[in-house]
């Protein structure tokens, strides 16, 4: 039983992780209708960022800040110097500007900071390791029912909720996320009324980014290293949580991001075939499955296709 | 536009361009391997193997619009069956060729059933995913009594040994010596003659019914399937070619290597996007495209290899590279890719299509002089139902 909750608690507070990443995925999917494949690149480069910030001497707690800048940055100069143009021609083109982006962010986070894992003494890092947003010794630990649970666990169950509530606040009672509904509901409507729309959708690029910058520094702070294939597999749970969610669904996003955690959790814990190494097979069936079975997800709206 | 010549198709004019362009290509392909260095014939034998992927790649993403980032996934089942079948049951590595073709095959048909369902960029998801677990799925360990697990298996290359017949021209010997003191040469004629299998399965294709019905999937499948085209088997078949086409290169690369693991950069999903990336810089739904766009981003990867240390590159280039601690090649590309969907979706052949018409434009000849055959067989057919 224990053990189930260790399991259970260790699931959600992974899953928060890609709850994080899969909200960026459905910011950026409800305003342009596009999967951005950069995105898992664009929190690589934001986590770089924040070691880098680390580095100069900056605190965590304003680095992250910091490094949630630069996300919105970089989120929405890449909406609107590259996706929206080109967005005009095709689809196709749209995808191959997001791996074009995927590419060029992670040769970059290369060359600025070399192939290695950092920290690293070998070339000189200050810090021991990533820094962490949450108290991370051997003993910031509470017991609950016998099973022993991090203080890192429950910060990072409790920094989704608390982001979750501010999102949904923005959403639904300010007036940009009533412009943000707008467009994602009908875009040449909401032109027409006098909504913004191309700044609008930078935002919605913008916001999205940063959150996704957030999901970096996290999960680079449970790995204490950053390396350039951190945010690959995590970008696949991502998707998957966003998939489950379904793709136009905010909450979608976080209850599919907690789903994939404990699932995945569970059954490298209890299936012993699966094992560590096969837990992003896992998620490739979650995602052939909910795209065969029920391609909206669990929270989206089911896409009426007209010929 | 006005262009500087004007000559006809299938004229002299257009025949002597067409010798001159196949003078230059065997002239080339004869040089390399007989008189080129060990580093040249090495990166064209690299070259072979990203085209024939990329070309694989190319008649399911440029031809059928179909994308998949999972195409590192099929090269890395052609490397690991050739690579467990020579080390465990003992096969020639050549005959594995053809097994790795169907299995392949039987494995990109199973992926084309959820591709029915499943479209765009959704289809690009899963296909990462499927990317993604490839790696994963030969490092685990339920399989490493038959993978070698993260160890990966060694000795999967050909055996060459003193016995080898030389195979001597009149004491030329253009695929190296085969009694295993320059073997580089040979490998050079494998990987072509994959690249021109493959080249030629395409076009067989392309230029085909079949062809044209992918061409109507890509631009608009509902359309497409109102016409006739029957969906579910063209995408199944087309799906199942790329891949069996995919595995080729990567059994050729077992073979040349002679160590295999999962890790090797072309099997996991930075493979994928290499041939992504060859494929639409050199020309998405042209057949030359991928051959061209990866003899470009050999060379360019090659020259640029080395660019870590600002010492190591020439002056020109050092103010824009300097800084770079790694070598420059894979944003080099990135930045291509980003800038062709402004300028020329259509990659490099596209540009060129567009931009030679101010040097020379061939005419095409006038539709349905082509067909004169068809059009005398017709009549009789249609007599003899008469007097039937």
């Amino acid at each position: 039983m224990e053990l189930f909750l260790q399991r259970t608690v260790d699931g959600l507070s992974e899953g928060s992780v890609y709850a994080l990443l899969a909200l960026g995925l459905v910011i950026i999917y409800r305003g342009t209708g596009h999967l951005n494949f950069a995105h898992g690149e664009m929190a690589l480069f934001c986590a770089y960022a924040v070691y880098q910030f680390g580095e100069w001497g900056i605190p965590i707690g304003i680095a992250v800040v910091m490094g949630m800048g630069v996300g919105f940055l970089v989120g929405a100069t890449a909406e609107v110097a590259l996706v929206r143009p080109v967005a005009r021609k095709s689809a196709f083109a749209v995808f191959i500007v997001t791996i074009g982006l995927f590419q060029f962010l992670n040769w970059l986070d290369g060359a600025i900071w070399g192939g290695q894992q950092l920290p690293n003494t070998g070339v000189g890092s200050k810090q021991v390791s990533y820094p962490s947003l949450f108290p991370a010794a051997d003993d910031d630990f509470v017991t609950i029912f016998g099973a022993e649970i991090t203080i890192k666990s429950l910060g990072t169950i409790g920094l989704v909720l608390v982001l979750s509530a501010v999102l949904f606040f923005v959403f639904n009672r300010t007036k940009l996320g009533l412009a943000m509904r707008a467009v994602a509901s009908n875009a040449d409507s909401a032109k027409l009324v006098g909504i913004r729309t191309n700044t609008v959708l930078m935002f919605s690029w913008g916001i999205a980014a940063a959150i996704g910058a957030l999901g970096g520094v996290v999960t680079a702070g449970n790995a204490q290293s950053v390396s350039q294939s951190l945010m690959f597999s995590v970008f696949i749970y991502a998707s998957a949580a966003a998939t489950l969610g379904g793709f136009d669904s905010p909450l979608g996003a976080v209850v599919g991001g907690l789903a994939i955690g404990v699932i995945q959790n569970l059954t490298a814990g209890y299936v012993e075939w699966v094992g560590q190494e096969m837990k992003v097979g896992v998620s490739f069936l979650v995602i052939v499955a909910v795209l065969l079975v029920k391609p909206s997800g669990l929270f989206g709206t089911a896409k009426v296709e007209r010929v | 536009m006005k262009s500087l010549f004007t000559i006809k198709s299938g004229g002299a004019a257009s025949w002597a361009m067409r010798l001159a362009v196949a003078a230059v290509l065997a002239a080339l392909m004869l040089w390399v391997p007989t008189r080129g260095s060990d580093s040249l014939i090495e990166v064209c034998t690299t070259a072979f193997t990203l085209m024939a992927a990329a070309l694989s790649l190319n008649l399911l993403l440029g031809y059928a619009g179909q994308i998949s980032l999972g195409h590192s996934a099929f090269f890395g089942i052609g490397t690991y069956t050739t690579a467990v079948m020579v080390t465990r049951w003992g096969w020639s590595p050549f005959h594995t060729l053809p097994v790795a073709f169907v299995l392949a095959f039987v494995v990109g048909v199973l992926v084309s059933l959820p591709a029915l369902r499943i479209k765009g960029v959704y289809l690009a998801l899963v296909t990462l995913a499927l990317g993604m677990v490839f790696p994963q799925f030969i490092k685990w360990k339920k399989l490493s009594w038959l993978t070698g697990g993260a160890k990966g298996i060694n000795d999967t290359g050909f055996k060459f040994t003193k016995d080898n017949p030389t195979y001597e021209i009149f004491g030329w010997n253009p695929w190296g010596n085969l009694r295993g003191q320059n073997v580089k040469p040979f490998y050079f004629w494998v990987g072509a003659i994959i690249v021109l299998v493959v080249y030629l399965i395409c076009r067989g294709v392309v230029k085909s019914r079949v062809g044209r019905s992918l061409v109507a999937i890509r631009d608009n499948s509902t359309a497409a399937a109102v016409m006739g085209v029957n969906l579910p088997v063209t995408k199944g078949i087309v799906f199942g070619l790329s891949a069996a086409m995919c595995a080729l290169p990567g059994s050729l690369s077992a073979i040349r290597t002679g160590t295999v693991t999962a890790d090797t950069q072309l099997l996991t999903v930075a493979g994928s996007i290499t041939f992504l990336v060859i494929m639409v810089v050199g020309g998405a739904g042209s057949l030359w495209g991928p051959i061209i766009g990866a003899a470009v981003y050999q060379f360019i990867i090659e020259r640029t290899g080395g660019w870590t240390e600002p010492d190591a590159i020439p002056a020109l280039f050092r103010p824009f590279f300097g800084w770079s601690k790694t070598a420059p090649g894979g944003g080099l590309f990135a930045i291509a890719l980003i800038l062709l969907m402004f300028v020329a979706p259509l990659g490099l052949v596209g540009l060129w299509r567009q931009h030679s018409v101010r040097l020379c434009r061939v005419v095409p000849k006038p539709a349905g002089t082509t067909t004169i055959s068809v059009m005398a067989a017709a009549p009789a057919a249609v007599d003899e139902t008469h007097t039937a």
